[in-house]
Parts: C-alpha cells; sequence; structure tokens
C-alpha cells in the first residue's frame, strides 16, 4: 500500500504503529482513511495542515504559556495534526467498558475513604497512603455529595505498548482538561474533510457536550426548578482560559471568577447588575486549595470564602468534589486494580502499567538495579513534570534520580518504560512516525451513571523519540475517530 | 448580567471608540502641512500628542518630541496603556472573558484585527506608508462595529457597549478641542489649521454643509459640541448615552435609584449643551465650558460605576 517515497522514509522499526502493521499493509480501520488522505500528496496535506493552524489562531483556541524572561505572556495554539487516530469498533468497545468500569471503582473508593473506609479495614490499602496523601481532604469526611458524585469529570491516560496491548497509565480525577481540544479538532476535521468524516461513520462527539450537561443538572442539590450552573474559572490569565470559556458557551452554563461570588447565609451568590442571584451547581476549574481560603490556603484569591460551608450545608455542589485527588496519586494508582476487585467483584478490563512502590524494600532494590529501564514518577506532580525517562536519561540524571530516591523514597513509584504507540505525523512535508496516547473523558452523574466521550484527546510526543507527551512539554495532538 | 461582565463590556465600547478616535486623529495630523510651517516634525508630534493626551507618559519615556518615536508611541507601544495597540488588546481581552455571552462573529472581527496588529513591526507598514494603514486600521473597526450593529442582541449587553462607546466619544471630542485652545503656535487660527481640527474627527464635510465657509473658531467649536445631527458631537453622544442607559432593564428597586441617578446626570449635561448659544463659544468662555463638560462626563463614569459595576459598595 505505500507508495515507494513513504517505503523508504517511514520506518517501523520495533514499534507498534497504529496505521500500518509490521509487514506494512495498512490495518484495514485505516484503509479508507489512508487511501483518502493521501490521494492528494503530501503537498495536499502540508495545504490543509496550514488552514488548520490559521483556523485554530483565529478563533483563539489557545493555551496560555508563562515564561519567566518574557513580560507578556504567549498565547499558542497547540500544534495539531490533521490525519486522524482511528480506533476500530470492538477495540473502543472493549476501552469503553473498562474506563466506566475503573470509574465506578474510583468513585467508591473516593465515597468508601470519606466514610467508613473499609478498604482500610480490610488491609487492602494501607492507612498511611491515604492520611500522608496530599490530597486527602478531612473536610470531606462523612459528607454525603450529591448523587453519590465525587469524580464527575475524570480523564483516564491510556497507553497501547509495543504488543499492541492498551493499560490506564494515570487517572486524572481532580478536573482534568482538553475537552475543547477534543470538541474544536473535530469541528475543524469536518470543515477539512467532510465526505471522510461522513463515509467512514465516525462516532460523533456533539452529543457528549449535552451528556456533560446533563450530567451537571443531574447533580443540582436544591429541588427549585432550574439549576443555576456556574464554571468558576480562575480567570483570563489561567493557561486553559479558552477551555473554561468554551465549554461555559457550549454548555450555556455561567463563567464565573471567584471575585463574582458571594457566600451569604449559608448559599452562594452570583453578583449581578440586578443584585444577587443563587448558584447550585459549580463547575470549577479550580485546584483544592485556592478554592475556599478560610478552609483551604488563606492566600487564596481565587476562590470564595465561605463555599465550603455551604457546601456542607448542602446548597451548593461542587464538581468535582473536593478530596477527589485522593485517588489519583500516583502511589494510589498501583491499587486501583485491587479496588475494582474489591468494590465491583470483577477482573480490570484495561490493565494497569506494572508500578514499583518505591517505599517498599524490595521494589526499590529492583528499580535502582534497573534505572535505565526505567520511569520514575513523583507521586504528586502531573503535567510530565518531575519525571525521569531511563531510556533517555543522561548519566547523571540516573545518578542524581538515585539518590533522590534513597533519600525520600516515598515521593517517587517506577514503572518500565512502555514503548508507546506511534502513529504518521506529518513533520514538515513528510510523515513521521511519532509516539502517542490517548486521554479518554468519562463524564458520572447521579447513580452512577457514566458516559466516556467517544476517543479522546490523542497526545503526540512531536520531538523524534520522545516519549513525553504533554502540551507544557511541546507535544500536541490529534483528532481521534472511533468508528461505528 | 454579572457585574464583572457589565464593566467589561461598557470597556470595550470605549476602548473600540478610543481606537478609532486615535486612528483618525494620527492620521489628520501626521499629514498635516502648511506653508508656514516648514518641515518642524515636532509641531505635529506635539499636536498627536497632545491631542491624546499622552505628553506626561510620553516624556517619561524619551528626551524630546520626535516624529517617529511619537508615531510609534502612540500607535504600537505595548506599553503605554493608551497607544491605539493597548486599546485593541485590552478590548479583545475583555471580549475573551465574554466570548461565551455575544456572537463569535463579533469575536472573529476582534481577534483577526488584534492578531494584525500583533505580527506587525513598526519599520514595515507603519512608517512606511502611515495613510493606509491608519485607513486599515479603521476599515477594521468599522468591521467590528458593522458586526456589533448586525448581530447583536438590543439587550443589556448591547445598550453597555454602546454607553462606554458614547460617553468615550464625548470626552474625546472635548479633550481634542481643549488641546487646541490651550496650543501655543501663533498661527493656529489659519484655516489649515481648523481643517485638520474638523478632519481628525471626520467632521469636515459635515461642517460645511451646515455652515459653509464660515471658518472661524466660535462655529467650529459650536458645530463640534452642540450640533445634534452630526453624530461625532458632544451633544450627540451625550444624548445617545442617555437613551441607552434608560433601555438597560432594571432589576430591584435599589438599582433602579442607582441607574436613574445616572440618567438624570445626563439629561442635565444634554439640557446644558442644548441651551448653548453662540456667545458662550467665546474666546474667553470657552475653556471654562469646555472644562465643565469634560468634569460632567467624568461624574457620569464614575456615577455608572457605581450602579453597575461596584454596587455593593454603593449601596453598603
Amino acid at each position: 500500500m505505500l507508495s515507494p517515497m513513504h517505503q523508504s522514509l517511514y520506518s517501523l522499526e520495533q514499534e507498534y504503529d497504529e496505521m500500518f502493521e509490521a509487514d506494512r499493509t495498512v490495518r484495514p480501520h485505516y484503509e479508507k482513511i489512508y487511501r483518502h488522505m493521501m490521494a492528494g500528496g503530501t503537498e495536499k496535506l502540508v495545504r490543509k495542515k496550514r488552514f488548520a493552524e490559521r483556523r485554530m489562531l483565529e478563533e483563539g483556541i489557545t493555551f496560555t504559556l508563562y515564561q519567566t524572561n518574557e513580560q507578556h505572556p504567549l498565547e499558542r495554539t497547540i500544534p495539531f495534526d490533521i490525519i486522524p487516530r482511528v480506533i476500530a469498533a470492538s477495540e473502543w468497545a472493549l476501552l469503553e467498558k473498562g474506563i466506566k468500569q475503573r470509574i465506578k471503582a474510583l468513585n467508591r473508593f473516593v465515597h468508601d475513604i470519606y466514610h467508613e473506609q473499609h478498604i482500610i479495614r480490610d488491609r487492602i490499602i494501607p492507612r498511611r497512603l491515604i492520611v500522608a496523601n496530599r490530597y486527602y481532604r478531612q473536610e470531606m469526611m462523612g459528607i454525603d455529595v450529591p448523587g453519590g458524585a465525587y469524580i464527575t469529570t475524570a480523564g483516564i491516560d491510556l497507553v497501547r505498548d509495543r504488543d499492541g496491548q492498551f493499560y490506564v497509565l494515570e487517572d486524572n480525577l481532580r478536573t482534568p482538561s482538553g475537552f475543547s481540544y477534543l470538541f474544536k479538532t473535530r469541528a475543524i476535521m469536518r470543515e477539512l474533510y467532510p465526505e471522510l468524516i461522513r463515509r467512514s461513520e465516525v462516532c460523533d462527539v456533539e452529543q457528549s457536550l449535552n451528556d456533560f450537561l446533563s450530567t451537571l443538572r443531574s447533580l443540582n442539590p436544591n429541588c427549585r426548578g432550574e439549576p443555576t450552573i456556574a464554571l468558576l474559572t480562575p480567570g483570563e490569565y489561567n493557561s486553559a482560559y479558552y477551555e473554561h470559556a468554551f465549554l461555559a458557551q457550549q454548555m450555556g452554563i455561567h463563567l464565573v471568577e471567584g471575585r463574582d461570588l458571594v457566600y451569604k447565609d449559608h448559599k452562594i451568590y452570583m453578583r449581578g447588575i440586578n443584585g444577587l442571584k443563587q448558584v447550585d451547581v459549580i463547575y470549577r476549574r479550580l485546584d483544592d486549595d485556592y478554592l475556599d481560603p478560610l478552609a483551604f490556603l488563606p492566600e487564596s484569591v481565587l476562590g470564595v470564602a465561605g463555599i465550603m460551608n455551604a457546601y456542607r450545608a448542602g446548597n451548593i455542589n461542587i464538581v468535582n468534589a473536593p478530596g477527589t485527588g485522593v485517588a489519583d496519586d500516583k502511589a494510589v494508582y498501583a491499587y486501583v486494580p485491587d479496588m475494582i476487585r474489591y468494590y465491583l467483584g470483577e477482573e480490570p478490563i484495561i490493565p494497569n502499567v506494572p508500578t514499583y512502590i518505591l517505599a517498599r524494600k524490595a521494589d526499590r532494590d529492583y528499580v535502582l538495579d534497573h534505572l535505565p529501564t526505567m520511569v520514575v514518577k513523583e507521586t504528586s506532580l502531573s503535567g510530565g513534570y518531575g519525571m525521569l525517562i531511563g531510556p533517555s536519561a543522561r548519566p547523571e540524571e540516573l545518578r542524581e534520580f538515585a539518590e533522590k530516591i534513597r533519600r525520600e523514597p516515598e515521593r517517587y513509584i517506577a514503572q518500565p518504560t512502555i514503548r508507546l504507540s506511534r502513529a504518521p505525523v506529518l513533520i514538515g512535508d513528510q510523515l513521521k512516525p511519532r509516539h502517542i496516547d490517548l486521554r479518554a473523558f468519562a463524564l458520572l452523574g447521579a447513580h452512577e451513571r457514566i458516559n466516556v466521550i467517544p476517543g479522546g484527546l490523542t497526545r503526540v510526543a512531536l520531538k523524534e523519540g520522545s516519549l513525553v507527551v504533554n502540551s507544557s512539554q511541546g507535544g500536541g495532538c490529534k483528532d481521534t475517530w472511533v468508528l461505528r | 448580567m454579572l457585574s464583572r461582565n457589565a464593566e467589561a463590556l461598557f470597556w470595550i465600547g470605549r476602548y473600540m471608540e478610543r481606537a478609532e478616535n486615535h486612528a483618525r486623529l494620527i492620521d489628520v495630523y501626521y499629514h498635516f502641512t502648511h506653508d508656514g510651517l516648514g518641515a518642524e516634525g515636532d509641531w505635529r508630534a506635539a499636536r498627536i500628542i497632545d491631542a491624546l493626551g499622552a505628553r506626561q507618559d510620553y516624556e517619561q519615556r524619551f528626551p524630546s518630541l520626535q516624529e517617529e518615536a511619537a508615531l510609534t508611541f502612540v500607535t504600537l507601544d505595548r506599553n503605554y496603556m493608551n497607544s491605539l495597540f493597548s486599546c485593541i488588546a485590552q478590548a479583545r481581552n475583555n471580549l475573551r472573558t465574554l466570548r461565551e455571552k455575544l456572537p463569535s462573529e463579533l469575536w472573529d472581527a476582534l481577534n483577526s484585527m488584534y492578531l494584525w496588529l500583533m505580527d506587525l513591526e513598526p519599520s514595515d507598514q507603519l512608517l512606511d506608508s502611515p495613510h493606509p494603514f491608519y485607513q486599515q486600521v479603521k476599515d477594521r473597526i468599522a468591521v467590528f462595529w458593522g458586526v456589533q450593529q448586525s448581530v447583536m442582541m438590543r439587550e443589556n449587553e448591547w445598550h453597555l457597549i454602546e454607553s462606554g462607546k458614547y460617553l468615550e466619544r464625548a470626552e474625546n471630542v472635548v479633550r481634542i478641542l481643549r488641546s487646541v485652545t490651550f496650543a501655543s503656535h501663533p498661527d493656529e487660527t489659519a484655516y489649515p489649521y481648523w481643517l485638520a481640527l474638523l478632519r481628525s474627527v471626520s467632521g469636515y464635510q459635515a461642517f460645511r454643509k451646515t455652515y459653509a465657509d464660515n471658518f472661524k473658531a466660535e462655529p467650529i467649536m459650536e458645530f463640534l459640541v452642540s450640533n445634534l445631527a452630526f453624530p461625532r458631537s458632544v451633544h450627540h453622544a451625550v444624548s445617545h448615552l442617555e437613551q441607552h442607559m434608560k433601555r438597560i432593564e432594571p432589576g430591584d428597586d435599589a438599582h433602579v435609584a442607582l441607574r436613574d441617578k445616572v440618567i438624570r446626570k445626563a439629561a442635565k449635561l444634554r439640557a446644558d449643551i442644548a441651551c448653548l448659544e453662540r456667545e458662550d463659544f467665546a474666546a474667553d468662555r470657552i475653556d471654562e465650558l469646555l472644562s465643565g463638560i469634560s468634569q460632567s462626563c467624568m461624574k457620569i463614569g464614575s456615577l455608572i460605576a457605581e450602579s453597575f459595576f461596584r454596587r455593593e459598595e454603593a449601596t453598603a
């Protein structure tokens, strides 16, 4: 199938390629797309890519990059690759089932932790891991949250290893971001390839915005008719501000900042030109720490003083619930398969990446002996910060990290390096293989009703050979097509 | 509507109007020539700087008045809060916080203008050919107002943008007129100077139609202050401001009372202007008249802030 030009330039090596089999034939679910997109040659792709980039800039689909030496923060568009990542229907069906299973177990875990803590008493998870966790919120003990939903929005990072098997790499349960890219990249792809999307029978994502709103509406703690829902943003200087404005606009909910809200009589109100209006549901895009200066960080000016009181009084719902971070800690991650068995009595559908807890001596000794093949992560950091990737680290970096691990082993976990699968990406005017992952999004409403958005955001490590896909580290993204 | 949103809308109107006034005024004065004036570039620079009220900020940055420096300063300087660029950037920033509430075409118009200005190097387009540049600025701002006019709902959002626009317009015209009366050049009562003044507010043709060849200080001042039909006169601006304030939907009683204060103040200013006679524009009275109008405008601005943006403090 590959033209001679591609044959010579596109190397498969020993990696798993999403588009090509090991013998260079195109995988069946990619065939239509491959034929259509390659028909005009790469010049046409380059032209379309330029169009896509201009559209993103014009529409202001940007994130803000703060640099210490620049006076004005840079507004950047996320690098966007126009060759979609395609997932076959049968494969997605399994992933969707696995994600729902995982979210259900994680949500029950958070509920358990803030109530009877059966899972600790039954010695499935060590107590120390929970109470010493920086995302554990004592304030949440005994609170019954509306609809029993803690993890209303979740981003599950999935990777495919060299053997083709999918693994969960990370659970992002503290109001993850990336939704807007998913919807906007699809909108742009629909402008670029209208018939291809129609003919390929790609699952629609538009419906998911409606599901998102239904989910938020289902979590109204007050019963006085139409709920007033607001998205709480740190403001226009936040790097994800575009996403906040986008979601508020698409769902028709209010976009508010802390200074727009006021606490009165155990309720939260918005300050308007016509006076105060009570808010029922807050979808906050703000970390717990900044939510309420009275309950958490006293110096925070982004949140609302008193919101935790209103929450405890049951007059407002906060989405995601405070304290969900206790379940997305990288050390707790290692226990998710056990949670699934414990709460649901099922075997995990999508496996975890094997994880070594470095506080355990046996694990630590093994990891220190095999450091060049390992990925080491700091348990409390995200976004690709504080990470060691063994295979690409310099000897002095390895030595430095070994020292850090010996000094504070409980701060780290380690995993064998997963050779993330690769997909073709347009680099200049050539197709090049680049490593990718998938952030899938799940929405959990009242009574464990779960929606998984078909596909998700495929993130691309644009640097040759790199395994780091985070946008803060120069990653890009692709539209993800789930076939019907 | 959130108070913060109301404030952002009002300032979108102000910033866009201010940018438009800048473009018109800089364009006219930069191209001003007069026989007696010779190559006095610094006079032109001074007129631009003073008419925009930028002298203090300019002098903090530059040792002397210099034409090119002045032109780039008031047009593209990113750190001068009142440069044309900053006005557009601030209007865009405000609109960015309101994207979910306003038509997306409005954002497209303003964002594309902002991106265009961002990419501009002072040396390429601006200093090479200032006139086409300012023309393009005016065109793009006209697109913004055109989109606003044709697609925006006539609701509170609309009335707030319009109120900001008209208050800014009234203040701008008064400032330009005051900068003329303060100007010291001996020859400034000559025809070309009056012509430039009228052109800087796009009032030349309209004045011609109304006053024919009567090119003197009093009729020109009178025209720019009190001609109700001329859309850039103070009278026109204040009366529209009053109308828009009246149409903002009142909430509770406390809100009505506050808003009515704004309306009363605007109505009084409008009536005062309507009652002016030609003698009131005489050279010995004009300063007092203009500074009175300017103070009234400032008072209206702070009343609007009290009743819409900072209500808590006002009622507390």
